[in-house]
């Protein structure tokens, strides 16, 4: 009741040029026009399969026959399902110990890139290139040979008197070799951490130096905490990937999340139960779980930066 | 301005809608029946490696130069994300016009209504032996026509164990005598040569092994027809064999993959089907490899029978019915398709593709094989429960967790009846 009065008080006393109103109009058909194609993707890729697979969620699917309404039983039954749990803690190593490793990798090589250097676009496109096709099915084909029986990664250690054998049998060594391969493929949060070191001041660092401040001091006190909003991001979206973790599991498991279950991870789990064993309504109650899951631990990310994370212009 | 951006705002509409429809838009072509300048195009698919890969292009090509009217495009992957691939275009309703089929999975799928009844169609199964045709029936209706039959056998490359001093075995054997001969062959072996892979992983050979014992594996019904304590027994078998060199370790197995341990020259034994032998052939390079029948511990009763070891089965919802059930037909009783595949699908099905191919060298082992065990041979199975294809993957996930020691063998069979029940409940 209060907003109309106060609707029409505003066109009243803000009349606006017809001629500028229709201009504005047609601006903003044609930017919806423009939007169209993307909104329309949306909603039909996006927005539409993420309700439908919520209603299946609480169904029993078999992808051939009609939903059954089940209720909670999917979810009930995921925690006394020894895989699912499996799956979980395959992810959550691969997450807490891959996720850490890469990005202190990246930072690293950022900062070696940072400075002036003669060659410095090479050395950047270089260290960028495995990003660009890490996650691409033929380097997973590459790696799964190279730390196989015999490969390159065997016989280099066997040079040195380790043997290991090869990894990729091995339910001990997978995880190390998934962590190695994501870590390998630091690119892109390194163009990002690179972006954030070109934006801070020089001059910081030359009064640091003046005051007699060595390297080690010189990151605590100015690179970390200039950097930390950079940081934060990077931070989410890696540990936000590493929970989607796929393609890579599958093609060195032969998608099957062997051996002895150790590249189970969460996603291929929830693939193999919906299109292995035509479970869609399990394999959708899995799909939001893990949406949930990450909401909660990007809403803690959230909650946390307060106190580690510096805006300039913050007042503190 | 303005009239430049309201065209490109038609334009950008007008573009995004003609996509959007392009989208959505059925193909508006009929072409039910094709002719040799406009002919109709069927998909086919199968699973395999590049020898079968080789030989049913030829086969393709054979059938499009006899018939113009039709072009078939084939494509293959492996067995285990073959059927991935059929569940989610199952899903969008977009299976292949016809497809290599496995017995495991065809109830799945045809209960569920998504193959078509062959019996509408005009396939002519007069050279079939009768009691073959019901494993590729459900319920009265025939969803698929078998290619060529397969029976277990224990695979040996004879220049293996004659190199190690060991002498052929005959396949008169119990599983005791067979345990032995493995654990010989490992202990020769030196390290570099295993006795043979975890035999008790299979699904078919329980399976065999439940009818030497004259135990049914599925109750008519769709339940299992044994107790946890057969499956206990089983995996018994070969306990003291794991982790000796008597079987190829899981570990070395897996690195192996797509490749058996047995064509990777790592084995010198395969319990496994008779129609491997030219795969087995061409992934490991040997001369010549021998056949024997699985040990029994009853030697009257092998539990062998004859299974079709591959079924031709068409989509549902194919649009070339008539070209499809063509494609089928001549895949099953042409004597020069016979002629291509020779043993590799297994034996022939169809007495008419069987008699027109001449089996030489090893092909005709594998005949010769089945010959041998004919006395032995019990009806086919039928097509088993729906859901077959998960308990059968999850048998052999099972075992190779037995054999990385991550299980011991109740914890398996626990395990497996698990998985088990709670899938014949989900598909009661």
């Amino acid at each position: 009741m209060t907003q109309s009065p106060t609707l029409s008080r505003r066109a009243a006393s803000a009349p606006t040029p017809p001629r500028k109103s229709r201009r504005r109009g047609a601006d903003t058909r044609a930017g919806y026009t423009f939007l169209l194609p993307w909104l329309l993707g949306f909603i039909a890729l996006t927005v539409g399969p993420m309700i439908s697979s919520l209603y299946l969620s609480f169904t029993n699917y078999n992808l051939f026959d009609a939903p059954k309404w089940i209720g909670f039983d999917n979810y009930a039954t995921l925690f006394q399902d020894e895989r699912f749990l499996q799956s979980v803690g395959v992810t959550m190593q691969y997450v807490v110990f891959g996720t850490p490793l890469k990005l202190a990798a990246a930072l690293a090589i950022a900062m070696l890139l940072n400075s002036k250097r003669k060659g410095q676009g090479f050395y950047r496109s270089a260290f960028y290139a495995p990003s660009l096709i890490g996650a691409s099915v033929s380097i997973a084909i590459v790696w799964k040979a190279m730390f196989g029986d015999s490969g390159p990664v065997d016989q280099g250690l066997s040079f040195f008197g380790i043997n290991l054998g090869g990894w990729v049998g091995n339910p001990n060594m997978t995880m190390g070799m998934m962590i190695l391969l994501t870590v390998w493929q630091f690119g892109a949060p390194m163009v990002i951490f690179l972006a954030g070191l070109k934006q801070i001041p020089t001059d910081l660092y030359e009064a640091a130096s003046m005051d007699g401040a060595g390297p080690v001091r010189k990151f605590i006190n100015i690179t970390w905490p200039m950097l930390s909003p950079v940081i934060f991001f990077n931070l989410l979206m890696e540990t936000i990937h590493a929970f989607q973790i796929f393609a890579s599991a599958y093609i060195i498991s032969n998608g099957e999340g062997g051996p002895a279950g150790s590249t189970l991870f969460y996603t291929l789990y929830l693939y193999l139960r919906g299109f292995s064993d035509f479970r869609m309504g399990y394999a959708s109650a899995m799909a939001w779980l893990l949406v949930i899951v990450v909401g909660i631990i990007t809403l803690i990310f959230f909650k946390t930066s307060k106190s580690w994370v510096h805006y300039s212009g913050d007042a503190k | 301005m303005i009239d430049r951006r309201k065209f490109l705002g038609t334009v950008a509409l007008g573009t995004a809608s003609a996509a959007f429809l392009a989208a959505c838009g059925q193909s508006s072509s009929p072409a039910q029946t094709g002719s040799a300048e406009n002919p109709v195009t069927i998909t086919y698919t199968w699973w395999g490696n590049d020898d079968r890969a080789e030989r049913t292009r030829k086969a393709i090509a054979l059938f499009e130069s006899k018939n113009p009217d039709v072009k078939v495009n084939g494509n293959f992957s492996d067995f285990a994300g073959y059927w991935q691939k059929r569940a989610t275009e199952a899903a969008g309703g977009g299976l292949p016009d016809v497809m290599q089929w496995d017995l495991s999975y065809l109830r799945d799928y045809g209960q569920r209504n998504q193959l078509l009844d062959l019996g509408t169609v005009k396939i002519n199964t007069d050279a079939f032996d009768k009691s073959l045709l019901p494993s590729g029936q459900i319920r009265g209706k025939t969803y698929g026509i078998p290619t060529s039959t397969n029976a277990f056998a224990v695979y040996y490359d004879p220049a293996k164990l004659s190199s190690l001093g060991i002498a052929e075995p005959d396949g008169s054997w119990n599983y005791k005598e067979f345990n032995a001969f493995l654990t010989e062959v490992g202990a020769k072996g030196n390290g570099t040569l295993f006795g043979g892979t975890d035999y008790t992983g299979i699904w078919w050979n329980f399976n065999i092994w439940l009818r030497q014992n004259n135990i049914e594996a599925f109750t008519d019904d769709g339940k299992l027809g044994f107790s946890k304590d057969d499956l206990k027994k089983w995996w018994n078998l070969t306990a003291d064999l794991r982790g000796t060199a008597a079987i190829v370790g899981e570990d070395k197995a897996t690195q192996l993959l797509p490749k058996s341990p047995f064509g990777s020259n790592v084995t010198a034994t395969e319990v496994t089907w008779d129609n491997f032998m030219a795969g087995y052939l061409a992934d490991s390079g040997a001369k010549e490899l021998k056949l024997v029948p699985v040990p029994s511990d009853d030697p009257d009763n092998l539990g062998l029978f004859l299974k079709p070891s591959m079924l031709m089965v068409a989509s549902a919802k194919t649009k070339n019915k008539d070209a499809a059930a063509r494609f089928i037909d001549f895949m099953v009783n042409d004597p020069e398709v016979g002629q291509i595949f020779k043993t590799s699908r297994g034996v022939p099905a169809s007495k008419t593709q069987r008699d027109g191919t001449t089996f030489e060298g090893t092909d005709k082992l594998v005949v010769d094989y089945e010959k041998s065990i004919e006395k032995y041979l019990k009806d086919a199975p039928e097509p088993p429960i729906v859901g077959f294809g998960t308990l059968e993957s999850t048998f052999k996930r099972v075992t190779q967790d037995l054999n990385y020691g991550k299980l011991t063998v109740d914890g398996a069979a626990d395990a497996w009846f698990k998985e088990a029940e709670d899938l014949i409940k989900q598909n009661a």
